[in-house]
């Protein structure tokens, strides 16, 4: 459901489903978890394709964060409407920084 | 206006998402946007909780969902034959689910947001148990025209 593009040492994953809702959740956390394991530690996550997340898709994304550490960072680009409404009211655009696109998350992590 | 449609999933994460879309379409002409991905939100995870919680992921279990169209609001129920929902599950205040601090990565929560975004996203949220069933019964309210 994913798929990756290395750009400025920042790899840029991105959901190619429409839907991170409970049935996909896990898959979600395995393919992330392998390209964390990879040893990427500056990772953008690209949600422009995505229109639906649930508590746990976002509960996923935390649990990437944590699985992440201190040494590295998850940010997220292209949440837009119902997706971007999630991070506001959960207070989870506190922990994960949000990016209108890709091109400015890239720019920020690899400045 | 008033009128009233029963829906039914096996409990199964695969088919929520069909049946929040059916739902969505429902309310598409008398809800906004933004009140229609309220309803959706809060529908999923009423029944993910149903199914993961009440039927600890069995399948094979029925999920039922009434929705009433009515002039000023849209009530949606959710069914269940589970047992209930324990009650230190339903007194816990909903706002207490996201002061987490942010800076304590171990402590930000991956579950439990469920009936707290429920509650955030719905106007009236009532929960009811008998011998027979569970009925999470949610009112959206249709905002006035203007």
């Amino acid at each position: 459901m994913l798929s990756t593009d290395l750009r400025n040492n920042v790899l840029v994953v991105r959901v190619e489903e429409k839907r991170i809702d409970a049935s996909r959740a896990p898959a979600f956390k395995d393919e992330m978890t392998r390209c964390i394991e990879a040893g990427q530690n500056q990772l953008v996550l690209d949600l422009s394709r995505v229109d639906f997340i649930d508590s746990s898709g976002l509960g996923a994304l935390v649990s990437c964060l944590k699985r992440l550490g201190p040494r590295g960072s998850l940010a997220v680009a292209g949440a837009t409407g119902a997706v971007s409404r999630l991070f506001t009211l959960t207070r989870m655009d506190r922990v994960f920084a949000l990016h209108p696109d890709v091109d400015t998350a890239v720019e920020q992590l690899s400045a | 206006m008033v009128s009233s449609i029963s829906l039914s999933i096996d409990s199964d994460l695969d088919k929520v998402s069909l049946l929040a879309r059916a739902v969505r379409a429902l309310c598409e002409d008398l809800l906004s946007p933004e009140d229609q991905d309220a309803v959706e939100l809060s529908l999923v995870e009423a029944i993910n909780n149903v199914i993961k919680h009440g039927y600890h992921g069995e399948r094979g279990k029925d999920v039922q969902v009434a929705v009433g169209l009515q002039a000023d609001q849209v009530v949606i129920e959710i069914i269940d034959h589970a047992p209930p929902m324990p009650t230190q599950v339903l007194d816990k205040p909903s706002e207490d689910t996201f002061t987490f601090d942010e800076t304590d990565i171990a402590n930000i929560p991956e579950g439990g947001m469920g009936l707290a975004l429920i509650r955030m996203n719905m106007d009236e949220v009532e929960y009811h148990s008998s011998e027979s069933e569970n009925r999470l019964r949610m009112i959206k309210r249709i905002a006035a025209r203007t």
